[in-house]
């Protein structure tokens, strides 16, 4: 039975998931109704190790720790987020306003991959609208007779055309995480775990402890295998107890890798990024805020862009085994000369990450389950981190009441069901380099076959044959539906061989899909006429807040 | 927006300003602003409904004139058909500025700059003004005339109206008793005329509301305009009727 959940680790992982808990259920301590900041008091009276003996009978809860360590600052990674962000928020109790008053939020449409292709200018947007009648009719079957003239994302949807000038999804009037277009946010990750935080500890009764972990107490071996976690040892509180004890340590997996020695996939022959340079840039005077996350290719790796209100988070990811240090930062120079000035190019001192791209083969092991980096990390490029800290959180949360072998097999789904999500990620994010022209060395080893997942071979095989739909990405927690292969497939000039002329209700559906194509080129035009530049919204909301409905 | 000036009687002496309504002198909407203060007049005559602000999303009441954008049912060449005239429309041409060190620096009627003073402002290209026909603003001693005078009055209830419109707009979200409608009016000949994009008053959420929230919304003064936004729905079916009666016309 779960009743006391320890956390470690106070970086966006920990925070995040005790919030998904917290605001799930209430603590042990809590009235019914009551106000949260009672518990907060009954928690200060038991400061350490606060025993199950002390709670009354009547008292039904889960009590949350999180133990946050001074001497280990947060990583601070993912600073682009899905539109799944918005449920999340909501589910939590976080005001979207207040993400655009305390976080520097600007909204996020998508992304802009810019020179994938070829070296030659070339670009396309992977937005966070599905394509136009996607409920109904397959609509890049259509894209070769109707849509030539305009690249994929604009025949489909108008959040390309939105995108390009840099409009927002929302208009000041719209309610509240409502949206006229799809959209998540871009954020300042340290700024975002204090509110987090900030929300835990105020409003829902997540205990924070300062502490340090120093070790590992666990029950009695089980043959060579090490049992369920009792209490974790701390600097100065003492031994902490719990019943589930959740890793948040960031890529060492205190917990998960160091004491109970899990093993990760290696993803280093797929996905060949290992190293980051990152920097944060000015905006010039009132520049506009980019409504898409910008990635753009180079020679051994690739540029991320993401533009919040206050400034830019700018980095490149690359691979140490084409690129040294040195020629990834004159890399890194030449993309923000052209983007800013010659003069901030030159007085960069980036932040320097280095990372092996891996996950866990067990995310759930005994009574620990891994949420963030600790679980595993590739590079950014499809901002799937926070993502999957939402996903593993929720997951937690609906495991977290299941006692006895309902909690086995909980635990085991959870991680069948992380490695499935861990596949597709690898698989999507490989398919990008797959599909590119490029002919440097790094993009020409990307496209050797013996890097490439069979099963994505399997897949772009099929999709010669005809063009991905609903089937091919069937579970409804898919992170990347049949829509996102569609815009990255036809974004980058895949040809699917047409074969519409075989079906019987070609001529139905043809004048549908017609009808949707134009419908979208009225709605592009409509939402360009009544969008704000996506600075414009920025300003508002910190002005007047988002309307409540 | 257009350019405010300072209205005084040294470059005003000579101006008349046309004090009557018609569909050439006001600005053609189907809705106007209103204030609680003023709900208990407008209730009577008019529906009140909410809407949003498009530049900053903020909702504010409206009296609603009409169910087709410009259609305004009470106004005609005979002038403004209702016993009570909103203050927003009654203020025309006139605006409240605000002066620092002399020279005006607001032309909007609820802004508040710091140390500043309230001003009448005028828009001087509005069809009302003009030199031939209407009213004076000033007596020849240089004093307000009765006219100008009554405009001062309305300007100000328009003022303490927006601060007092904001609270019990925040109110009336905070307790959730507002939501966003859609009105269908079933022509004579079949057809269907919605409106889109007014909000309206939960009237069962207003029956549910406990003892204590009732007791905080009278403390505040917000209670008796609640109830007659309520109240003044019963204008919808003269309204509607109205409508119909005007659509059936060949």
């Amino acid at each position: 039975m779960i009743r006391e959940v320890v956390i470690v680790g106070g970086g966006t992982a920990g925070w995040l998931t005790a919030a998904v808990l917290a605001s799930r259920y209430k603590s042990a301590t809590e009235q019914d109704g009551g106000s949260p900041l009672a518990s907060q008091s009954a928690f200060k009276q038991s400061n350490s190790g606060y025993s199950k003996a002390g709670h009354s009978k009547a008292a039904q809860g889960i009590n949350i720790t999180l133990i946050e360590s001074q001497d280990i600052p947060p990583v601070g990674v993912g600073e682009g987020t899905w539109p799944t962000m918005r449920s999340t928020l909501q589910e939590i109790g976080i005001s979207e306003t207040e993400l655009f008053q305390s976080c520097d939020a600007s909204l996020k449409q998508g992304t802009l991959f810019r020179e994938w292709l070829k070296n030659d200018g070339h670009h396309y947007y992977h937005p966070f609208t599905p394509p136009a009648g996607f409920h109904e009719i397959n609509l890049a079957e259509w894209f070769h007779e109707f849509g030539e003239s305009v690249p994929f994302a604009q025949a489909v949807s108008p959040q390309a055309a939105v995108c390009d000038q840099q409009l927002s999804a929302k208009q000041i009037s719209t309610p509240e995480f409502g949206f006229n277009l799809n959209y998540g946010y871009h954020l300042d990750a340290g700024k975002f775990v204090e509110v987090l935080k900030k929300h835990c500890v105020e409003k829902l009764g997540v205990r924070l402890l300062r502490d340090h972990v120093t070790s590992v107490n666990c029950a009695e071996a089980k043959g060579s295998q090490k049992g369920n976690i009792t209490s974790l040892h701390t600097k100065t509180s003492g031994a902490i107890h719990g019943d589930l004890f959740i890793d948040c340590t960031g890529l060492g997996g205190y917990l998960i890798r160091q004491h109970y020695e899990i093993g990760s996939v290696d993803l280093s022959s797929v996905l060949f990024n290992d190293r980051a340079l990152a920097v944060q840039i000015d905006y010039e005077q009132q520049q506009n805020i980019s409504s898409a996350t910008l990635s753009t290719a180079q020679q051994s790796g690739w540029v991320w862009d993401i533009g919040l209100s206050s400034r830019r988070g700018v980095g490149y990811v690359y691979s140490s085994q084409f690129c040294d240090d040195e020629g990834a930062l004159n890399t890194l120079r030449g993309y923000i000369e052209a983007t800013a000035s010659k003069g901030v190019a030159d007085s960069i001192e980036p932040k320097k990450i280095g990372f092996s791209p891996q996950y866990l083969t067990r995310f759930w092991h005994q009574n620990c389950v891994a949420v963030g980096l600790s679980a595993g990390f590739v590079e950014p490029l499809e901002a799937s981190a926070l993502i999957l800290i939402e996903m593993s959180a929720k997951a937690i949360a609906d495991a977290i009441l299941l006692e006895g072998d309902a909690l086995n097999i909980a635990a085991n789904k959870f991680n069948d069901d992380m490695t499935y999500h861990w596949e597709k990620i690898v698989n999507f994010l490989k398919l990008h380099y797959v599909l590119s022209q490029r002919d440097e060395p790094y993009w020409a080893a990307n496209r050797n076959a013996d890097s490439i997942p069979h099963s994505l071979q399997e897949s772009l095989a099929i999709w010669e044959g005809r063009v991905p739909w609903h089937n091919d990405t069937p579970r409804s927690d898919e992170l990347f539906s049949s829509a996102s292969f569609q815009y990255v497939l036809y974004g980058m000039n895949f040809k699917t061989k047409p074969n519409i002329t075989f079906r019987r209700d070609a001529e139905k559906l043809k004048t549908k899909a017609k009808g949707y194509f134009s419908e979208n080129q009225k709605a592009s035009a409509k939402w360009l006429s009544v969008l704000p530049e996506n600075r414009t919204l920025s300003d508002k909301v910190k002005q007047y807040g988002f309307p409540k409905l | 927006m257009p350019q405010h000036v300072l209205v005084n009687h040294q470059d005003h002496a000579a101006v008349k300003v046309l004090d009557c309504h018609s569909p050439e002198l006001s600005e053609s909407s189907n809705f106007t602003m209103v204030f609680p203060t003023e709900f208990r007049d407008v209730q009577s005559q008019y529906p009140i409904f909410f809407q949003k602000n498009s530049d900053t999303g903020q909702l504010y009441p409206v009296a609603l004139l009409g169910f087709e954008p410009g259609e305004n049912m009470y106004l005609d060449n005979s002038g403004w058909n209702a016993s009570y005239i909103p203050l927003m429309e009654r203020k025309q041409p006139f605006f409240i500025g605000f002066t620092n060190s002399g020279s005006d620096t607001s032309e909007n009627d609820n802004g508040h700059p710091n140390g500043s003073s309230m001003v009448v402002t005028m828009d001087p290209d509005s069809p009302r003004v003009n030199h031939a026909n209407g009213k004076e603003l000033f007596h020849a001693d240089g004093s307000p005339t009765e006219f100008f005078n009554e405009k001062i009055s309305v300007l100000e209830q328009v003022h303490y109206g927006y601060e007092h419109s904001e609270k019990f707009v925040a109110a009336m979200i905070e307790n959730d008793l507002i939501e966003q409608f859609v009105l269908d009016i079933q022509l004579n000949d079949g057809s269907v005329k919605q409106l889109l994009g007014f909000y309206t008053v939960k009237e069962e959420a207003v029956q549910n509301l406990s003892a204590e929230v009732l007791g905080k919304l009278s403390e505040s003064g917000f209670l008796m305009p609640l109830f007659m936004v309520l109240a003044s729905h019963s204008a919808l079916s003269g309204l509607i009727n109205k409508k119909v009666a005007l659509e059936a016309k060949p």
